[in-house]
């Protein structure tokens, strides 16, 4: 397909919506309305009973605002498979948006620090807003807004090239803020792109670190893992890979955008989804060896409360799915070449990590005391009411239907990056065997 | 009749791969003619069909030897020799995990070693049909044929540009 | 911008085997020099062995020191080898060609001195066997729920893995300088390049070779650094080291200096051997920009293990970190440490110009592989030293002359043993110096010409 044309295709396609859109979008909001019920519900309830929003908030983290690391590390990396995704995993940043406000309420149920051992230094006004409460808030809203930023700078090109099909007025005429291709803008505009994903990277990892140790970790007490927020951040990688693998193929099977989502970027991020599911592995390990080997009771104690205990059947599946069936699937190259087996192994590895975002934060919200010392007793499951199932679809749909939504406005799929394809990749014939000659931009 | 082997040398790959399609051409068998080169090509550069072979069955050999070793090694030195040390049970999981995890992969690799010399038909007491010049940059085309076919076949190689036809024993 | 010269086989045949085929008189000297150190070294282990482990610096409770903290540094070293031959190879990339055969064989080097240090340390050198399950007849066996028992068995898979992926791509080289030799160096190498003829079979094989064993290589070598640094966390006498970050902090720990420490080797390699062709400024560039990555990678773990020793705000970790800052020399230490390891290479690796210029690279790699010295120095003496809840158990350490010999001749090992490997082997793979050529290619885009690779479709 010529330049010219993907432009005009991409865009139609954006703009235009066809009936299974429209119902998706209805059916997902009625979803997150009852989600809004649940949530109605559950207030006034103790803090212990809301682990399952936690583990909501910290899944849609986990995995909507780490899916545009995958385009900011396969860029550093400049390889060309990654440019029909690029684009699908930025968009989740606007995620983002809709995940702030699920942290609102998990603001003001955080304990105190008052009583714990910890290094968080107590403020002063207002009484119940210490630190981590404010890091924690700036981190979070600066890796929403600095993702939002990497998406627009990334997408300028696409909204001008949008202006230009619309008569150069509305809303692109804004977005596109005066695009018109120069040499110079592309200059700045890869330099903006470098500067915003380096930081949005180390952003993210900064999050992960602070919401797994404040959200989590903090209020068991006695619990000292120094793995675990690298540990949150690992399966955020793979959850980030596994959703942007399945909205690849949503995109390629309902959207009506196979010809621009080859096989090959299913085959490289099928790669990078083994090596993930292989950490996965490695950090849980890293870390149960280590409290297993030593016997101290206070360790063993916080084996069962997250591991092997109350919370077992969490943990198994988030075992089997994230880790053990993942990896036993992904080393079958006729798997990693099949588009439609790579995105039921991805949607597995989702449902695998929820399950996992469960075990880790029901559990640790359902301590009444966070102030002693070390976990002397693992208490009893907390299973899931009506309200937390509400809750959670909810939280669920809402973040799917804010991504739809934003698809109208951006295009899924990157204009400018396809039209760059055409420039570096050439084919070329090597005496009898047909190559692909692949330009290395410097 | 004993086989005799033709080898033809070439300066280009076009010429090497003029010279495959020529014996294709004549109805030589895939198995019958060689091409040798002193620098990896792609598959299929010369024309050739493409290389079957079975090596991803050595490695699984090899880890299934080895694990087993290992749960040997880690259970049975536990259970010979049954003593609690650091309030871990004696016939503790964890540790024969990473014992086993070593000594799987450890004969994973040696046996695909294994495979690599073994499927490459490795080693090769006598060079046979060979030249020197081919580490230096010519590529070779290797025919093995009856005695009977040792002109036409040399036709058909000195028919791609060969800058030299040497036959041999095959 | 890349700068090269087309070169024919015959070109490379006769620059990448001259270490082999015209070893130049320097490389005498600097073995005999190397050799020297080592002897000395040969000489300090007789001396402790004879003498006994009263001759080095340790004292209760600093029992673990100096050695210790060396073999985890070869062990991290040698991690480059697969870091850079495996990874960049499953992933394609061009500029490893340089650098494979040299990475591994520093990893083949660098693990066999890192096995040396513990049995140096053991004091009894000869009851080192008793760690391999081989008998009963004392009526014990080695106890595998030990760590230490871990560390031998992950240390052999990787010296033999990483020695067999050595041969099998050494046999096409074999098969060059079994073609320009004669006389008993060429029965040699006849022997060695095991009937090599370069079929295209035999090609094809080595390149699913080099994708299989990479692939089972790639999770020993992460293995084994993890256990080593299980060695450490397992226990929990010392709290410092009790902590479940030690694995994954360890690995990239060992990336970082690994991969610092072959271009240190590369860019020798260079002025040494004279391969201005084939050790170019786009591969330190690009070796530069990974190592920035790794870099990273490294802070970011080691700040998670700083913070959470302060996290919690636990005494014994405390006291450990307060000596490291408040308290000389070790404060001194860590503050080379730190500008040593991260603070000077890393902002200088963010410039182009510095990544393509040897002579930096040469000296910002040597700062790190000082640094990353000083921090595994830094992360066993202290938490050994302030081990005891008591404080009138603490003790101090400091190393003895004796100590500092060996640790140097393992320097002197490890660069004369790779002298030797050089004189009877290539140390680039000269298949891949060629398979360049063949896969180079060019596009044009408008004026600019922007250079490509052939790839499988």
């Amino acid at each position: 397909m010529a330049s010219e044309e993907v432009a005009r295709d991409v865009l139609q396609r954006t703009f235009v919506k066809g009936g299974r859109y429209r119902q998706a979008v209805i059916v997902l909001a009625a979803v997150f309305l009852l989600g809004v019920v649940g949530f109605i519900l559950k207030l006034g309830q103790d803090r212990t009973q809301w682990g399952y929003y936690a583990a909501t908030f910290s899944y849609l983290f986990t995995v909507a605002q780490t899916a545009p690391v995958v385009s900011v590390a396969m860029r550093l990396a400049k390889n060309h498979w990654r440019r029909p995704l690029a684009r699908a995993s930025e968009l989740f940043a606007v995620v983002g948006l809709f995940n702030l406000l699920l942290f609102i309420p998990l603001l003001i149920l955080l304990p105190s620090i008052e009583g714990r051992n910890t290094i968080w230094i107590l403020g002063v006004w207002p009484s119940r807003f210490y630190t981590p409460h404010i890091f924690d808030t700036l981190m979070l809203v600066g890796l929403v807004v600095l993702g939002l930023l990497f998406l627009w700078t990334a997408a300028v090109p696409d909204f001008a090239a949008a202006r230009d099909q619309r008569g150069g007025q509305g809303r692109y005429a804004f977005l596109a803020m005066g695009w018109q291709g120069t040499v110079r803008q592309w200059r700045v505009q890869r330099a903006l792109l470098g500067l915003l994903g380096g930081l949005y990277f180390m952003d993210v990892l900064t999050t992960h670190f602070l919401i797994a140790s404040d959200f989590s970790m903090g209020l068991v007490p006695g619990w000292v893992d120094s793995i675990y927020p690298a540990f949150h951040a690992i399966t955020g990688l793979q959850a980030a890979v596994a959703v942007t693998i399945v909205t690849m193929f949503l995109l390629r099977t309902v959207g009506g955008y196979r010809e621009y989502l080859p096989m090959e970027s299913f085959w490289g991020l099928s790669k990078i989804l083994l090596a993930l599911s292989l950490m996965w592995f490695y950090f849980w390990w890293s870390a149960f060896i280590t409290f297993w080997y030593g016997r101290m009771p206070v360790e063993q104690n916080i084996v069962q409360l997250i591991m092997f205990g109350p919370y077992r059947p969490f943990f198994v599946t988030a075992f089997l799915f994230c880790c053990i069936f993942a990896i036993g699937l992904l080393i079958w190259n006729p798997l990693r070449k099949s588009p439609a087996a790579l995105a039921a192994i991805a949607t597995m590895i989702l449902v695998g990590g929820f399950f996992d975002r469960m075990r880790l934060y029901v559990s640790s919200w359902s301590l009444a005391t966070t102030t002693d010392h070390t976990l002397t007793t693992v208490p009893a499951a907390i299973w899931p009411q009506v309200p937390d199932l509400l809750v959670i679809a909810g939280g669920l749909a809402g973040a799917v239907l804010v991504y739809l939504l934003a698809t109208r406005i951006v295009p899924v799929m990157s204009i400018w990056e396809m039209k760059e394809l055409r420039l570096y990749q050439v084919p070329r014939q090597l005496v009898r065997r047909r190559m692909l000659s692949l330009g290395k931009p410097d | 009749m004993a086989n005799q082997a033709v080898l033809g040398l070439y300066r280009t790959p076009e010429a090497a791969a003029d010279a495959v399609g020529n014996l294709q051409q004549a109805g030589v068998a895939d198995h019958d003619y060689e091409i040798m080169t002193g620098v990896p090509y792609p598959e299929g550069t010369f024309g050739e069909p493409p290389v079957r072979h079975k090596l991803y069955v050595f490695p699984f050999i090899g880890a299934i030897i080895g694990f087993t070793l290992a749960v040997v090694e880690g259970a049975g030195t536990q259970l010979a020799y049954p003593m609690v040390t650091g309030g871990k049970p004696i016939l503790s999981i964890p540790p024969i995990i990473i014992i086993s995890y070593e000594l799987t992969l450890l004969g994973a690799i040696v046996f695909t070693v294994i495979g690599i010399i073994f499927e490459s038909r490795l080693p090769r007491p006598a060079l046979g049909a060979y030249d020197t010049r081919i580490t230096e940059g010519l590529i070779g085309v290797v025919c093995t044929c009856s005695e009977e076919r040792v002109e036409e076949v040399r036709g058909l190689l000195q028919r791609a540009a060969a800058i030299e036809v040497k036959v041999g024993q095959g | 911008m890349q700068d090269r010269r087309t070169l024919t086989d015959i070109q490379v045949n006769e620059t990448l085997t001259n270490t082999v085929l015209k070893t130049p008189l320097l490389w005498y000297v600097i073995v005999a020099f190397m050799g020297g150190i080592v002897l000395l070294g040969v000489l300090a282990v007789g001396l402790l062995v004879n003498l006994g482990q009263g001759l080095n610096g340790y004292n209760r409770p600093v029992m673990w020191a100096f050695f210790l903290t060396n073999m985890v540094f070869w062990i991290g070293i040698s991690h480059a080898g697969v870091m850079l031959s495996a990874i960049l190879r499953l992933a394609q990339a061009e500029f490893r060609r340089p650098a494979t055969r040299a990475a591994e064989v520093l990893t083949v080097f660098a693990l066999a001195t890192a096995g040396l240090m513990p049995i140096v340390h053991l004091g009894r050198l000869w009851r080192a066997y008793w760690v391999f399950p081989y008998d009963f007849s004392r009526g014990i066996w080695p106890d595998i729920r030990s760590q230490a028992v871990w560390d031998p068995h992950a240390i052999s898979t990787y010296l033999i893995g990483s020695s067999l992926f050595i041969f099998v791509a050494l046999i096409p080289d074999l098969a060059v300088l079994r073609d320009r030799t004669t006389g008993i160096v060429h029965s040699i190498y006849t022997l060695l390049a095991l009937g090599w003829r370069g079929t295209v079979r035999q090609w094809r094989l080595q390149a699913i070779a080099g994708i299989i064993l990479s692939a089972l290589l790639l999770p020993v070598f992460v293995s084994v650094h993890s256990i080593v640094s299980w060695d450490f966390s397992m226990l929990i006498g010392v709290p410092s080291w009790h902590t479940t970050i030690f694995a994954p902090y360890f690995v990239i720990g060992a990336v970082h200096s690994g991969v610092a420490g072959v271009i240190t080797v590369m860019i020798l390699m260079r002025w040494l051997f004279g391969w201005h062709d084939y050790i170019r400024r786009e591969h330190i560039d690009s070796l530069g920009r990974l190592l920035f990555v790794v870099a990273l990678a490294w802070f970011f773990f080691f700040m998670l293990e700083f913070m959470f020793g302060l996290y919690h705000q636990e005494g014994t970790e405390m006291v450990v970190r307060e000596l490291w800052l408040f308290h000389a020399p070790w404060n001194a230490i860590f503050v080379i440490f730190i500008l040593t390891a991260f603070i000077i290479p890393v902002p200088l690796w963010l410039f182009r110009s510095v990544r393509r210029s040897f002579p930096l690279m040469f000296f910002t790699t040597i700062l790190v592989n000082i640094g990353m010295w000083l921090e595994r120095f830094l992360l066993i003496i202290p938490g050994l030293m302030r081990k005891q809840p008591f404080t009138f158990s603490w003790g101090e350490y400091a190393p003895s002359v004796f100590e500092i010999i060996i640790i140097t001749a393992t320097f002197a090992l490890v660069a004369t043993m790779i002298l030797l490997f050089a004189r009877a082997f290539p140390l680039i793979p000269l298949g891949d110096a060629k398979e360049a050529r063949v896969l180079r290619d060019e596009i044009r885009i408008g004026r600019r010409t922007v250079q490509a690779v052939l790839r499988e479709e």
